[in-house]
Order: structure tokens, then sequence, then C-alpha cells
């Protein structure tokens, strides 16, 4: 069966006053029917440019240099516009990083949604306001809420009213760019579950995107972990359960484990490179603690460590050394003073 | 609305003051007039009896107090008198007046803020084009052009060298008369075309101007990337991103029909069209103070009106507005 | 816009240690600042204009020819009435028989004072009005905006018409009443701007150091205000010189000198739109290119100082 999603060897670049920046260099990862695929990186690392690279959202000076998105097998980059048109919530919907800024403010949030309906489909009002009705019950909000304006609704109850807009015309596959941001904890949760239930019932596609390794690991049946610009762990439970490299250590250190409460959590110092002039060789180097001259020489190749979980590092032999030292903080902290 | 009906009593209060302010201020000015009413146009082969007498029907010997309380009520009904050279009633002449003004820039405005929208709106959206950087451009050049030259300008060329349209005047001699044939006529407009455009030219570009900085502000909202990925039409994205970038444009429209009279006043006078500002010129020359002040406090009505309007508005047409 | 060096000598001469000569430093700080505005070509286009129409106006006695209302003859001591431009008359004469152009050099005299002085008046008067609105508060707030928003009702044109006929006509009056009518714009925006600058720290810690209300206002917020405040200047300048044409095109000029606007007035009353064309377009000329500049100079400042304006 062909993957719902399939981004191939996807490079894009912005064009920036310092030059062009590669936000995504050469990534690939694919989603089957069904399935929760997790895209976990730091901030910056590109994951919301890939996620607007498959909603045919890039800003204008941004585009995509190469490589293929296949949504059902079409390549959707060299879609002609009108018809990605029709495609885009449709069958691809969003649910987005701003849910506060997401709503126009000046309609209310019933229109914002039916507009998204009657682009689409020719139902009658009757219908569709049977509809948003009955997604405002999914996301639990009352329905004499739909003719509020957004800033009449709290920051969870936007991101609960976009989840609704998100699935409104029941797409193939749903884009979540971290969808809590800006919420406070509990919320957080109770988004997340949310989408969680969705999901599961609804059998629905996802992808979902967040910094917080401890969410994808909750959550999802895939990973793909995200650094510079590249895919630098991708596979299943796994790549959580048994990390092969650096930098997916370094996130997991950096949230609280479920099963192992008392754990400090260290991160990883310094911030990730510009993307303008990304450094050479394996792009973590400067910030990895394991790191030789040889890894700012050379770029490691993401290769297999097991069937279907490949890592990109030069050590991956070494990956078991590496997990037992990267438990302890004193390692980390060394590697931020050498950088 | 608790909220938004004590805004408006409050708002309202405001007015009443502002209102009286004017209203004391312009009776201060009036007391100041070199001399009284009645050695402007009173024959001076009067007796000294007749001249006590109609100053007396005047109340020009009642005590200045009485004067100022009988000024404000006069003025709050719009009693202002009888002209001292028409024969009418100035509450009269300026119904007129006041009409033919509204001739003049109600058709302009609707143009220039209608078509200034649209522009600007374009322009903002486009950003980097080159209808923008054009469009900018000129609008800042109209701008700051003093209106009244463009004004002498344009009847120089169009009327006096190409005789294509009507040097000044809102009709022509024995053209029609009354509000309702003369906007259906074709020669009021034929005779609105100079000033008309000469007026939009100033006007349209305050709309321009800020549309384009609001679009530009708008651009960069989140929700527009939200619209996109619901795979809205274009044009359907634009009008989002305009509606949201028309909201400064309501405070915008108060202080532009606030410096209105300016333009107008000059443009009355350049075109000899019959409104209020130019019939203020005339009632100065003439001393015709009844009129003079009417016209004033009138034009300043006319504008603190438009301003009350215009902050009610905000309220309706963003919903973020709260009265509390 | 007019040398800087000569403020700085004519200012270090008065230097004294003390508020008043702190604040002074800090007017000279931001008009040494001013120089950056030649890195834009609009400013560049701007103060050249400017620059001329000074000069112009300084040397107004060597360039003109004839005086304001001085009536030119033929050898024959004919009056030379409504004549083209020519050899003698580089720009025609009036119906009068005075010379076009040195009633046009003469007037750039007038619209730089008028200019200067209400610009510099409004400006003044406003930011002070908004000083000490915006930082005191309370009820001395309340009084100075209502009277601004009674200054917002009254429509300027009109009102200074009528103010013009009770008194005399006279260059002085036109100023006081243009500086009537642009102080309450700066007035607002300066006051805005304290209001947001009042809770910044160092306020506070002025304020915890015991400084009094008059120090905290005019050492440590004034100086931030006025780089605004020469914005309004330069507004002031332009709405200025065009008020008062406007007004003495009206007829409301003071007859006893030569500006732009009476030109304007005295071509226009003798209809000199349809015969002389020459006694029409150089006042007219002049007083687009002279608030054209100005205009050009303040858009290069508000970018300046609203960088987020730059990207036109
Ligand atoms: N519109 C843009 N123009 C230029 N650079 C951009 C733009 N948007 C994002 N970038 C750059 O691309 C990189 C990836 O950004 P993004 O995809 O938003 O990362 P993430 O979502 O992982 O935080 C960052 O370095 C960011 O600075
Ligand atoms: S290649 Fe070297 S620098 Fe890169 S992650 Fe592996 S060990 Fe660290
Ligand atoms: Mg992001």
């Amino acid at each position: 069966m062909v993957s719902v999603l399939e981004v191939v060897d996807l490079h894009i670049r912005y064009g920036t006053g310092a030059g062009e920046a590669r936000a995504v260099d050469g990534v690939s990862f694919s989603i089957e029917a069904g399935e929760y695929l997790g895209l976990v990186g730091e901030s910056g690392c590109g994951k919301s440019t890939i996620a607007k690279a498959v909603l045919g959202i890039l800003p204008p000076n941004g585009r995509v240099a190469a490589g293929e998105i296949r949504f059902q097998g079409r390549d959707i980059v060299r879609l002609p516009p009108a018809e990605f048109r029709q495609m885009r919530w449709r069958d691809i919907a969003l649910v987005p990083q701003s849910a506060m800024n997401g709503f126009d403010p000046v309609y209310t949030v019933e229109q914002q949604i039916e507009e998204a309906i009657v682009a689409h489909v020719s139902w009658p009002a009757a219908e569709r306001r049977k509809r948003i009705e009955e997604l405002f019950a999914m996301v639990g909000l009352e329905r004499q809420r739909l003719s509020d304006y957004p800033h009449q609704f709290s920051g969870g109850m936007r991101q609960r009213a976009m989840i609704a807009m998100a699935m409104v015309l029941d797409p193939t596959l749903v884009v979540a760019d971290e969808p809590t941001t800006g919420l406070d904890v509990i919320v957080q949760d109770q988004i997340l579950q949310r989408i969680k239930a969705i999901q599961e019932q609804l059998q629905k596609t996802m992808l979902l995107i967040t910094h917080d390794m401890a969410v994808v690991a909750e959550n999802c049946d895939k990973i793909a972990v995200m650094y510079a610009g590249r895919v630098v762990e991708y596979g299943g439970k796994e790549v959580f359960r048994t990390p092969h490299h650096p930098y997916t250590l370094g996130l997991c250190n950096a949230f609280p484990d479920l099963d192992d409460r008392e754990r400090e959590l260290i991160s990883i110092p310094g911030a990730p490179p510009s993307l303008v002039d990304p450094p050479r060789g394996c792009r973590f180097a400067p910030r990895c603690p394991f790191a030789t001259p040889h890894c700012s020489d050379v770029d490691p190749p993401l290769v297999e460590v097991a069937p279907g979980h490949s890592a990109a590092c030069h050590y991956l032999d070494r990956a078991a050394e590496f997990r037992r030292m990267s438990e302890d903080p004193e390692i980390w902290r060394r590697a931020g003073e050498a950088a | 609305m608790q909220g938004f009906r004590r805004y408006v009593i409050r708002r309202l209060m405001l007015l009443v003051f502002v209102i009286w302010c004017i209203l004391t201020i312009m009776f201060g000015l009036f007391q100041l007039l070199p001399g009284d009413p009645t050695s402007i146009f009173i024959d001076s082969n009067f007796s000294p009896d007749m001249i006590e007498r109609q100053k007396e029907l005047w109340g020009l010997n009642d005590p200045i107090w009485l004067q100022y309380l009988r000024y404000i009520r006069n003025m709050a009904l719009f009693d202002f008198g009888q002209s001292f050279f028409q024969i009418a009633p100035v509450s009269e002449i300026m119904a007129d007046k006041v009409k033919n003004t509204a001739l003049m820039i109600v058709p302009a405005l609707v143009i220039s803020i209608v078509l200034g929208t649209v522009i600007g709106a374009i322009a903002g959206w486009r950003r980097g084009s080159k209808f923008e950087q054009s469009t900018v451009a000129t609008s800042l050049f109209l701008h700051s052009a003093p209106s009244f030259f463009v004004g002498i300008l344009v009847l120089m060329v169009f009327s006096y060298q190409l005789r294509w349209l009507p040097p000044g005047g809102m009709v022509s001699l024995g053209g029609p008369d009354g509000f309702w044939e003369m906007i259906v006529a074709r020669d009021y407009w034929v005779h609105l075309i100079l000033p008309g455009l000469v007026l939009v030219s100033r006007e349209i570009t305050g709309p321009i101007l800020l549309l384009r900085s609001s679009m530009l502000e708008v651009k960069g909202s989140d929700f527009l990337d939200i619209l996109r990925a619901k795979g809205l039409p274009e044009r359907q994205i634009v009008t989002h991103a305009t509606r949201n970038a028309l909201l400064p444009l309501v405070t915008y429209i108060a202080v532009m029909t606030g410096l209105l009279f300016q333009g107008q006043v000059l443009l009355e006078i350049i075109f000899a069209w019959p409104g209020i500002g130019r019939e203020l010129v005339q009632a100065l020359n003439d001393l015709d103070y009844p009129v003079a002040q009417a016209a004033l406090y009138v034009m300043a009505l006319v504008t603190l009106a438009l301003n009350f309007i215009a902050d009610l508005l905000y309220g309706v047409i963003d919903p973020r507005v709260t009265y509390e | 816009m007019t040398d800087i060096r000569a403020v700085r000598t004519d200012l270090s001469r008065i230097r004294r240690r003390g508020p008043l000569a702190r604040f002074g430093e800090a007017v000279l700080r931001n008009l040494a600042n001013l120089k950056v505005l030649l890195r834009y070509p609009s400013a560049i286009v701007g103060l050249t204009l400017m620059t001329v129409f000074i000069l112009v106006a300084i040397f107004a006695p060597l360039i003109a020819p004839y005086g304001p209302f001085e009536v030119t003859y033929t050898a024959e001591r004919a009056v030379i009435r409504l004549s083209a431009p020519s050899m003698n008359n580089l720009f025609g004469t009036t119906n009068q028989g005075m010379d076009v152009f040195s009633q046009l050099v003469w007037g750039s005299r007038v619209a730089l004072m008028v200019g200067l002085l209400s610009a510099l008046g409004s400006v003044l008067l406003g930011t002070l009005i908004g000083l000490f609105s915006g930082y005191f508060g309370g009820w001395i707030d309340e009084v100075l905006m209502r009277a601004t928003d009674v200054a917002f009702g009254i429509p300027f044109l009109p009102f200074a018409m009528v103010v013009i006929s009770i008194a005399q006509p006279s260059l002085g009056l036109v100023i006081l009443l243009v500086i009537f009518f642009l102080w309450r714009t700066t007035a607002r925006v300066i006051r805005s701007q304290v209001l947001s600058l009042k809770t910044r720290p160092f306020v506070w810690a002025a304020k915890a150091a015991g400084a009094g209300h008059m120090k905290i206002l005019f050492l440590h917020i004034a100086p931030n205000v006025l780089p605004l405040s020469f914005l309004y200047v330069a507004i002031g300048v332009q709405t200025g010189v065009m008020l008062e044409a406007a007004l003495s095109f009206l007829g409301f000029g003071d007859p006893h000198v030569q500006s732009w606007g009476i030109m304007l007035n005295a071509a226009f009353q003798a209809g000199a739109m349809r015969t002389a064309w020459w006694w029409v377009l150089p006042p007219g000329l002049a007083l687009s290119a002279f608030v054209l500049s100005v205009f050009m100079i303040t858009r290069a400042y508000e970018e300046l100082l609203n960088p987020r304006l730059r990207s036109i």
C-alpha cells in the first residue's frame, strides 16, 4: 500500500539578508495510514518549515529547492496551485503552533470553520451547522460559544476550536505543529490527550511536531528526530527505548521520563547552528560530548541500526556506551564549556 | 452592552462639554468685535433714540451674563437670528450652504475612502511591487502638495486654457435647483469634476498610505497562514486581511473629516462653490456676524459629530474593543 | 536643518553645570544625530532645497532687484503693468507693476519666519503640555487633555479667519494662531510617549535616588521625547507655512508683508489665472517646493525614528 505521506530527500531554503538558509536539508520520512509520527527537535531545526511545505504555505522567501513530498503517491510540490488548493484542509489539515493568533480576530469562530467547509464542499447550511456542532461536542466546547469571537476564548478553548476546525472535513492527514505551545501544563495534557483520542478513534494519520521528547514518547508510534535541517534518528518506539544518536540522548535527558520521575533533567548546552552557514561535518559536533576531530570533518550518513531504525552518527557501535555515559550530567556540562 | 451604553454616555457628555467650551470661546470672541452690530449697519443718521431702541430690541443693553445665557440657548436651538444683509433667517442660509458643501464633500470623500482603501490594500498586499512603489511615491507627493495651488493649476489648465470644464460654481446660471434635481443633473456633476478631483487627489492619499501600512502589519499575522492552509481562494484571503487592516481607517476618517474644512474653504473660494466655507469668507468680508458665527459653529459641530461617530464605529467594527 | 555647529558654539557659551545645561546637551546630542539623515536620499534633496531657500532669504536684499512693494517703471516713467517675463522683470510684473521675482524672493523670508516660529512655538507648548499631562496625571492631565479635546473640536481655518477679522490682520497673529492649531497634536503624542516612559526603570531609579519631579521630568524623561519633538518641529514648519499661505490666499494675511500666499491672493483677485500665468505660477511653485522639501526631510527623519516605515 502507498504511504499517506512520503517525504523524499526534501531541501527547503529561505532567502535571507545574510544568504540562503537551508532550513531543511535532505529530509526523508514516511507516514503510513493510521500512523502517528512525531517530528521532534529543538526550536529552529526546520520542523515548522516541513509542516508549511506539506500544506503548501511556505512564505514568499521560502522554496522547495529539491526533493518530493508525496501525498498518497502524488508529488504535491509540483502540483498546479489550483489543484493543491483543493486538497488543502480536505486532505491535509493543520493544527497550528499559534492557536492564539490562528483565528482571524474579526470573524466569529463559526464563520471561520464554516468558510473552510464552503471552500471545498457544497453542503447545505443546516448540514454545515450540524457538522460544526458535532465537532464542537467532540472537542468539548459548548455550542453556544460558536458565535463567539476568538478573543472571547481562552487559549485552551481556542486550540480545541482549532482541532475542531482541522477535523471538519475529515482529512486524511492532520499536521499538528507544536499544538500546545503557550498553554499551561494542565491544558497541554488535555489537548494532547484529545488529539490522541481522535487519532485512535478515527484512525487518523497524524504528524505531530514538538520539541518535547516526552510528548512523542507518550503519543507517537514513529519518531523522526531533527537537528539543524536534517533527520538524525528515525524509527519506531525503539528510538527512545534504545536511542543511538547523541542528540536524541540529549533530548531524552531534557524531558521528564514517565517511568523515572526522579531523574535529573539536563538540557543540552548551546543552541542549534545557523542554517545559512552550517558547520562542516556532523552538525551536532560543536555541542556533542562524544565528538572527535573526525566528526567535525566528515558528515555521518544515516544508516540502519536495526530494521526500521536508523541514525546518523559515526560511532553507532558505541551507542550503548554513550547511553550510559549520557546519564551523567557532568559530561554534558563539560561539552557545553568546550563549545 | 452595559459597558457600551456607559461609554456612549460618557462620550456624549464630553461632546456636550466641548461644544459648550467652543460656544463660550465664540461668545467671548464676538464680544470683542470692533464696535457693536448697530454701528455696522444702522444708518448714521438714525437718531440716538432709534439706536437705543434697536439695542434694546437685540438685548444689547442686558447684563452680559444674560446675553451669554441667551446666546448659549439660541445656539443650542440653532436659532442664529437674522442675517444683516440677506433677507433670511441664518439657520435657513446655513441649511442651504451645508447642503451645497455636502454636495462636494460627500461624493469626494466616498470616492477617496473606497478607492483609497482598495488601492492601499493592494499596494500593501503586493509589497515591493512596482505598483506599490509608484503608489506610495505618488501618494506622498500628493499628500504634501498644497491642494489650493493644485486647484488653481487645474483651473488654469482645464477651464481657462483648454476650456473643457466650467471655471466654477455648482451649476450653470439658471441650472437645476433643489437637492434631488441637482444630483440627477449632468450640469452639477460637470461642475463637480474639477473641485472633486482636487479634493480626492488630496484626501485619497490618507487611506492609501494607511491601508498600505496596516496591510503590511496584517500580512505578518499567523491567521493568514491558516486561511491559506484552509485552501481559501486568494481573493478571500485578501478580504480577510483587508477587513483587519481596515480597523485603523475608522480612526483616521475622524481625523480626515476633522481637517476637511481646511481644504474645503479654499476649494470653495477657488471654484466659487456656494458652500459654507465660502459663505463664511463672504460674511466676514461683509461683517455679517450672525452668519459668520453660525458658519463657524456649524463647521465645529460637523467636525465633532463625525469624530463622535467614528469613535463609536470603532467599537462596532473591532469585536475586541470592550468598554469596561 | 540649521547649522548645527553654530547652535553648538552658541550654547557652549551659556553652558553651566546644572539641569538646564544638561538638558541643552541632550538637545545638542539630538541635533548632532541628525547627521544620520544624510544617509537618506530624500533628506539630501530636501535639505538641498531648504538650503537654497535659506540662502535666498538671507541674501534677499542682494538678490531681489526691487522692494516687495516697489512699483517698476519704464524709462519713460510709465508703470510696467502685467508685463510677461522679460530681461527687466525676470518673472514679469503684477497688475500694479510690481516685480514678481522680487516679491518671490522677499516671500521666502516670510515663509521661513512663519515656519520656524510657529513650529518652535507649537512644539514647545505641545511638548510642555504633553510632559506635564503625562507625568503628573490626575487633574492636571484631565484639565490639559480636555483642553486638547476642545482644541481638536475647533476647525482651524474658519476659526483663524474669524479671529483675524476681529483683530487686525498681522503676521504675528497668524503665527500665534498657527501655534494654537499645531500644539494639540504634539501634546497628545508626547503625552502618550511620557506615559510609557514613566514606567521605565530609570525613572524609578531616579525617584528612589530622591530626584524631584522637575528633575525627573526634564532630565530623565524630556530627553527621551526630544526626537519626537524634533519630528513635530519639522511637521510644524510645513504645516505653518501652508496655513499662512492658505489664510493669506483667503485674504486674511498681513497686508504689510509680501508672502507667497498674499501674492497668490492678489493674483487670484486680479483674475491673473486667465491672463498672467507668470504671476500665479512662481508663488505657487515656490510654496510647493518649500513644503515638499520640508516634507522630504520629515519623511526621512520619521523613517529614522521608526525603522518599520523604512521598508517602502
Ligand atoms: N520566513 C523565514 N525566512 C527566513 N528564515 C526562516 C523563515 N522561517 C524560518 N526560518 C529559519 O529556518 C529555520 C527553521 O525554522 P522553523 O522551521 O520555524 O524551525 P522549528 O519549527 O523547528 O522551530 C530557522 O533557522 C529559522 O530561522
Ligand atoms: S558524529 Fe560525532 S559529533 Fe556527530 S553525533 Fe556522532 S559522535 Fe557526536
Ligand atoms: Mg516551529
